[in-house]
């Protein structure tokens, strides 16, 4: 077990947001903030802002780190930058208007498949497809409900096939 | 894209009947660390301080493996050997990593296990 892996949790905490250069088997060397070490492996997930909005992310893995050199400390609104980085889609809110459109947009979709649908719910917010399956907003497929596994993955499937959402990975 | 090589043969399947990770498989104690990192003869508040900084540095991990999924990586393993592939999955020990359309000098692979043992770094863009 190598320096780095034998090292704590606390220690690894430690390293949270600075600058690093990674010094890996065979000659590799890493240069990043560091985002996180992970606990059980002891790899080192390494960010890089490279210019025009765009990052490149590097995991070296423990058992190949033979040194981790601290080259910067960083500021404070670096811990921000690097969290909102992963943070997960879901956390994305749709405005009203946003979400009627998107209902609409899945409604026609799956009419166009002919699959029968209609609209149910409080302000008819839900979906309801076949009467056995629901899509609660904001329409994506992991928002659909059903008992039926077969209709749940094949809905599931249709709805990322949309032409039209044109969204699929923001 | 290069067409896909033909499956020459398949790859084994998890041990037993679990399909998942199982902690009395042999393999797992053939290639997992016989311990995780803790402190030993450690005040229970330490010991709590620890648990929370291994929770939140693992759950930065996870979300960083998240991301990396679907997306083209870039593998820099031993032997100067650099491949490039679809990362779809991981296993919970970071022992093997589960790719789709992996380029290799051969050709491509249409599905593949990585070992996490000769990957020295990988590599994406956001």
């Amino acid at each position: 077990m190598n320096e780095w892996k034998a090292k704590k949790p606390l220690e690894w905490e430690n390293y949270l947001n600075k600058e690093v250069k990674v010094t890996a088997d065979e000659k590799n060397t890493y240069q990043g903030w560091v985002f996180t070490v992970d606990p059980v492996s002891g790899s080192i997930v390494l960010v890089n802002f490279i210019d025009a909005g765009k990052v490149s992310v590097a995991t070296v893995m423990g058992h190949a780190i033979q040194a981790v050199e601290l080259i910067n400390e960083g500021e404070s609104n670096t811990t921000e930058k690097l969290s909102a980085l992963f943070m997960p889609t879901g956390t994305r809110t749709y405005s009203n208007e946003e979400l009627e459109q998107r209902k609409s947009r899945l409604k026609s979709w799956l009419e166009k498949n002919r699959i029968p649908v209609t609209e149910q719910g409080d302000q008819n917010k839900m979906l309801c497809v076949a009467g056995v399956l629901t899509v609660s907003p904001p329409y994506n497929p992991e928002d659909c409900n059903s008992s039926n596994e077969i209709i749940l993955s094949r809905v599931q499937s249709l709805i990322n096939c949309n032409p039209e959402a044109g969204h699929k990975n923001e | 894209m290069a067409s896909p090589v033909m499956v020459v043969r398949l790859p084994r399947g998890p041990d037993g009947q679990s399909r998942g990770f199982d902690p009395t498989s042999e393999r797992y104690h053939a290639l997992a660390p016989s311990s995780i990192q803790a402190s030993n003869n450690c005040s229970s508040s330490c010991l709590k301080e620890e648990q929370r900084s291994r929770s939140v540095l693992r759950e930065r991990f996870l979300r960083s493996l998240i991301t990396m999924t679907g997306k083209r990586v870039t593998f820099t393993m031993y032997e100067q050997v650099t491949v490039t592939a679809t990362f779809t999955a991981s296993d919970i020990d970071i022992l093997n990593f589960q790719v789709s359309d992996l380029q290799t000098p051969l050709g491509v692979q249409k599905e593949a296990l990585l070992r996490c043992t000769d990957i020295i770094a990988c590599t994406f863009n956001l």
